[in-house]
């Protein structure tokens, strides 16, 4: 009984349960995925496209996964509204990696004057894949610690293990992005489909039980 | 001896009943659910659970909110001030008979 009330595991359970669709796989698989193809389109075609891909696909696809989650996933578990408590803290997540991604802007605009910042720039380039795969990983797991979704400490460490293989393989970068993408994106599917299997729509009676209450 | 028998009789019997305080503890972590998420979330029958929510909607302890969402009527449930007032206190109770217990 005492770990059935456990109230930080019954949130986690709950949040979980609402994520379970994989749909949040989906859309965050496509995105790596389309930034790694505009990488490569970029090295084959000189064309900036990677820039404009991550800036539209939110604009385009936050509003698709809001209605596909309408469509899919309330259907079949019911609704659920979340308090203030878990969006501040991913607020707080968010906030805390535009500081450290400011800080590393301001390494690199200083490189060019400060000393320091420099030799930490070059450090940086030179030791890209790894830094890379440890921010990804770090990020990653940073999210799955807020969110409570375990399955982003896999994402973490596939991108870890393919970043420090990248280190001493050269590959191109888009082909990284590309990998880890597909992988998110059919975990993702099989995820979605598992739950469209285990939560059937309600028929008949079952679908108007809300009413009778 | 003594101490016992008080304590217990401050632990609220409405939530102490299993079934309604997985309703309760439910809804405590969230702003509101549906009767379908919380059928889900608990694997209740609809008969079942609805039997509870009506006791603890009696004891004002659970809300039932109408809304629409994209046009469409929805039923929310959520926990009242007064049902989140008496579950924090039901905790503590609780507690409290577990902490005077002989060692």
């Amino acid at each position: 009984m005492m770990k059935k009330t456990n109230l930080r595991e019954v949130e986690k359970r709950t949040y979980m349960s609402y994520h379970q669709d994989g749909l949040i796989d989906i859309f965050v698989g496509i995105y790596v995925l389309l930034f790694g193809l505009g990488i490569l389109l970029m090295t084959v075609t000189d064309f900036s496209t990677w820039f404009v891909i991550p800036a539209i696909f939110p604009a385009i696809m936050i509003p698709i996964w809001i209605s596909a989650k309408k469509r899919i996933t309330m259907p079949r578990i019911g609704y659920v509204k979340f308090g203030s408590r878990g969006a501040n803290k991913l607020m707080a997540v968010l906030v805390g990696l535009m500081v450290f991604g400011l800080g590393t802007f301001m390494v690199f605009s200083f490189s060019s004057s400060q000393g320091w910042a420099l030799s930490l720039r070059n450090l940086i380039i030179s030791n890209g894949m790894i830094i890379i795969g440890v921010a990804a990983a770090s990020i990653s797991s940073l999210f799955a610690y807020t969110m409570g979704l375990k399955r982003l400490y896999a994402y973490g460490l596939l991108t870890l293990v393919l970043f420090l293989t990248g280190h001493f393989i050269t590959i191109p970068f888009g082909y990284f992005l590309v990998t880890i993408g597909l992988v998110i994106v059919i975990n993702g599917f099989v995820l979605l489909i598992r739950f469209i299997r285990k939560y059937p729509l309600p028929q008949g009676d079952e679908a108007n039980v809300e009413k009778t209450f | 001896m003594s101490k016992k028998p008080s304590n217990l009789k401050n632990i609220d019997r409405l939530i102490h009943e299993p079934t309604r305080l997985m309703i309760m503890t439910q809804l405590y972590v969230v702003e509101s659910a549906d009767f379908l998420f919380l059928q889900h979330q608990l694997q209740m029958t609809p008969g079942n659970l609805s039997s509870h929510l009506s006791k603890l909607e009696e004891a004002g302890y659970v809300e039932i909110v109408k809304e629409f969402i994209e046009r469409k009527p929805h039923t929310a449930l959520e926990l009242t001030k007064k049902g989140r007032n008496a579950f924090r206190e039901y905790q503590q109770n609780l507690k409290q008979v577990f902490s005077d217990l002989p060692k």
